[in-house]
């Protein structure tokens, strides 16, 4: 119990942190001081200062105002493309592990032939070809993204599906529909979204990748990887307009890391 | 065991064909033409007929599925057909790079298992001690950074504040360091969490209380778990080679260590599809292999798995 | 009076602030044995623990084997004294033993830990006597190709293999379908009479108790209620919580 109760005081904080990161990234246009976009002639390479307290960059373009812009773009698209596997995952485990049968065994099999590659080989290969930008790179790691959740929701709702509640909510002539939603679905939620809380972490670590690749978001949109590409060729002399985005992306990773694993010991204990 | 091997083998050659289709399928819908394209790079003014001539000549005025039939043949042949940019056959690119990734990646896999292997084993034996605790924080950073990141954080404090090593050094043992580090310290964070997850469920097995209870001398105890821990640690070695084969892709081109990786950015940015698919491939057998091999070695250490 | 081998007096065990056993009065004299029967829950498997001294459990009293007190004891010196004089057999016969390693080579270790050599004829007696047929064999093959009942004896075995002079049995076959669970209890007992080796035998089955104890303590809710001779607790019990208990096995009453 007294385990319970710490790793619950550890969510909350944890998550009070995530929360104003979230404030952050979406309040960026209250809280940069400047158009994350604009270049400033009068101000290029400048270390920080009052008025430009992260220095700005090889265009005079304010490093935090494009750090908290940024933060909106890899937050999001990673929001999103969790979102989507979550959702495309869930109903294919849920569909296949409820009715099994051929349906069970192709998407399975499809699940395995998927699960087979390596996510960011095929990922840079599929973002390179398709060459879109921030869809494109979303698009590439989504193809193998949506694996573990349809493999996680299938085994809970296989498993679910035989427990005598749920069989007697059969024999009661209860529409398959209202069982998946009233008594399976809920049952699920928790280990699944668990798992979308984890996958956050790494969904960041592969667009920002993406995008320090080029493969990702186009410049001069601000966003956390692409930032440090352009950068690294004056890191001699601006070291600051690294050290931003750097700061950016380990905090940002570091926190939903951390509330991953909290949510899971907490699970456990 | 040799008919679930043999059965084991053609599931591989299926998911290679799921595998390469999808590929080809997705180059086939990419905007632009490569004909065009190559001839505009040339300098050659484009008309209708060069323009026909020039995807006759790439085979690209087939239908879909020829390509595809003509391309995969191929590569079971081993051809892996000809660079859309200078018309050189791809394999022996794709080879030469891939010896120098393979000489990057086996290295830093060899190097986050040097640093892992220990620590995950000390950490997990002394649970909750001093040293678990630094090394659970330690690998849980490591594991939570990029490593674009690291090896550009690495490169600024090294090279540039310290003036360890020069920035680019190409084919030298120094060269390698920093190349290294960049894809072992996330890899050997990834490893020390499950490693050590691994064996703190062994210890939980019921035969260890039980060897205890016979006052088996604690050294026997570590072997066993550790041997039936291993089965696990194969697996787990080989999921990790997928990220590592990503990661040397970012590391080659930051380093411009002259890999399969760095070949592949070259070709991306040129539109040289045959390059991109053979990379694909070539890495998507090895991991496949790699993985249906690691089932078969745990099966033989612990023959309750299924195969 | 014989000499009391294991005497634990007013003995207290907290699990994470959970009393489990509290202040429990008992002994056991050599060669005897004693059952401790209760309902799970009732605190008679973390007497086992404090016995053995796991590391989960904080404990307060004395428990003397041969005289001397285990409770203060290093953590050292108490695992020196598995094996060779407490034995354990648990209740999961799957859990004695590594399941993918062989036999032979665990027996092995088990010895070697104790500096015992391995001595083939002994084993194969032992085995004889526990109904075990195929020594070779057996040793030769891994526990997860094993049935429960096999695996609970091959486990007695080895623990007898060491001649503990007190043997701790927790559950040892509740986890058995009853024809193997009472030929395993005669094999022990059969061994018992062999070696005169003093045993406590840990059950929620008040049958088996009967079957075989020599002393019988009753417990229920962390408490010793009830504790004597097999005869007194089983035809003169002092309370009601052991006439409910007795109520289940009719045909003792009938005797």
């Amino acid at each position: 119990m007294k385990k319970k109760k710490r790793a619950k005081i550890k969510i909350v904080i944890i998550a009070a942190l995530v929360l104003l990161l979230l404030f952050c990234a979406v309040f960026a246009g209250v809280l940069a001081p400047h158009d994350p976009s604009t270049p400033n002639a009068a101000a290029i390479r400048m270390a920080p200062c009052a008025e430009y307290p992260l220095g700005t960059d090889n265009l005079g373009r304010c490093v935090l105002s494009r750090v908290l812009f940024g933060g909106r773009t890899t937050i999001a698209a990673t929001f999103l493309l969790v979102l989507i596997s979550f959702v495309v995952g869930t109903l294919i485990g849920i569909f296949s592990g409820y009715y099994g049968g051929l349906l069970d065994k192709f998407l399975m099999r499809l699940a395995d032939v998927f699960l087979a590659f390596p996510q960011m080989v095929v990922a840079i290969a599929v973002a390179g070809i398709l060459n879109g930008g921030l869809m494109g790179a979303m698009v590439a790691l989504g193809i193998t993204m949506w694996v573990s959740f349809a493999r996680l929701a299938r085994s809970h709702t296989a498993s679910l599906k035989n427990e005598a509640y749920i069989q007697a909510a059969a024999f009661a002539g209860k529409s398959d529909l209202n069982i998946l939603l009233v008594h399976i679905f809920p049952n699920l939620l928790t280990p699944v979204l668990t798992q979308a809380l984890t996958q956050i972490g790494t969904t960041m670590i592969g667009l920002s990748g993406l995008s320090f690749l080029g493969l990702g978001v186009v410049p001069p949109t601000p966003e956390w990887g692409a930032m440090i590409a352009e950068a690294r060729a004056y890191i001699q002399i601006a070291p600051w307009a690294i050290m931003g985005p750097a700061a950016a992306v380990i905090v940002t990773i570091v926190l939903f890391n951390y509330l991953g694993d909290a949510v899971m010991d907490y699970r456990e204990v | 065991m040799i008919g679930k091997i043999l059965k084991k083998l053609a599931s591989l050659i299926v998911i290679l064909i799921i595998l390469s289709f999808l590929v080809f399928g997705l180059m086939d819908l990419a905007p632009g033409d490569p004909a065009e394209r190559k001839l505009s790079e040339q300098g050659i003014a484009i008309s209708r007929e060069v323009l026909e001539a020039e995807r006759a000549k790439m085979g690209l005025d087939k239908p879909f599925f020829v390509r595809y039939g003509e391309w995969f043949s191929g590569i079971i042949r081993g051809d892996f057909g000809d660079s859309y940019k200078d018309d050189m056959p791809v394999g022996p690119k794709l080879a030469a790079g891939l010896k120098n990734t393979l000489i990057l990646t086996v290295s830093s896999l060899l190097a986050a298992l040097v640093i892992a292997f220990p620590l995950s084993v000390i950490s997990a034996f002394r649970k909750n001690g001093i040293i678990d605790h630094i090394v659970r924080v330690l690998s849980f950073i490591g594991n939570s950074l990029p490593n674009f990141l690291i090896s550009i954080l690495l490169m600024y404090f090294l090279c540039i504040k310290l003036n360890l090593f020069p920035i680019i050094a190409k084919g030298t043992v120094e060269g390698l360091l920093l190349p290294v580090l960049s894809l072992s310290i996330p890899m050997a964070g990834r490893f020390i969490r499950q490693m050590r997850a691994e064996i703190l469920d062994q210890l939980k097995e019921d035969y260890v209380s039980g060897m205890q209870g016979r006052g088996v001398k604690q050294g026997f105890i570590v072997m066993n778990v550790l041997w039936n821990s291993l089965g696990h640690i194969f697996t787990i070695i080989a999921l990790q080679i997928g990220s590592l084969m990503g990661g040397s892709v970012v590391i080659e081109t930051i380093f411009r260590w002259p890999g399969i990786g760095k070949l592949v950015m070259d070709s991306i940015t040129a539109r040289d599809y045959p390059v991109i698919l053979g990379f694909v491939i070539i890495l998507g057998v090895i991991y496949v292999v790699i993985n249906q091999l690691s089932d078969i070695l745990h099966h033989v250490l612990d023959p309750r798995t299924t195969l | 009076m014989a000499e009391r081998l294991l005497d634990i007096k007013d003995l207290w065990v907290a699990y994470e602030e959970i009393e489990a056993v509290k202040g429990a009065c008992l002994y056991v004299e050599k060669g005897e044995v004693l059952c401790i029967v209760g309902e799970s829950g009732s605190g008679k498997s973390t007497l086992i623990r404090a016995i053995t001294g796991s590391s989960m459990i904080t404990v307060k009293g004395s428990i003397l084997l041969e005289g001397e007190d285990l409770v203060p004891m290093k953590k050292r010196e108490r695992q020196k004294l598995l094996g060779t004089k407490i034995g354990l057999i648990q209740q999961n016969p799957a859990g004695a033993f590594n399941p993918i390693r062989t036999f032979d080579k665990q027996f092995r270790e088990t010895l070697k830990s104790h500096d015992i050599l391995f001595d083939n004829e002994k084993l194969d007696q032992l085995f004889v006597t526990l109904g075990l047929k195929d020594t070779q064999g057996i040793l030769k093959s891994r526990p997860y190709e094993m049935s429960g009942g096999m695996n609970q004896r091959i486990a007695i075995a080895a623990a007898m293999l060491m001649d503990p002079e007190l043997l701790l049995c927790d559950e040892i076959t509740s986890a058995l379908d009853v024809t193997t669970a009472i030929a395993v209890t005669d094999e022990l007992l059969r061994l018992k009479n062999e070696k005169g080796t003093t045993i406590i035998l840990v059950t929620h089955n008040l049958g088996i108790a009967a079957n075989i104890a020599d002393k019988i303590a009753i417990m229920s809710k962390g408490e010793v209620i009830e504790f004597g001779s097999a005869d007194q607790v089983l035809y003169d019990p002092q309370r009601e919580y052991t006439r409910n208990l007795l109520r289940d096995v009719p045909k003792l009453i009938e005797k």
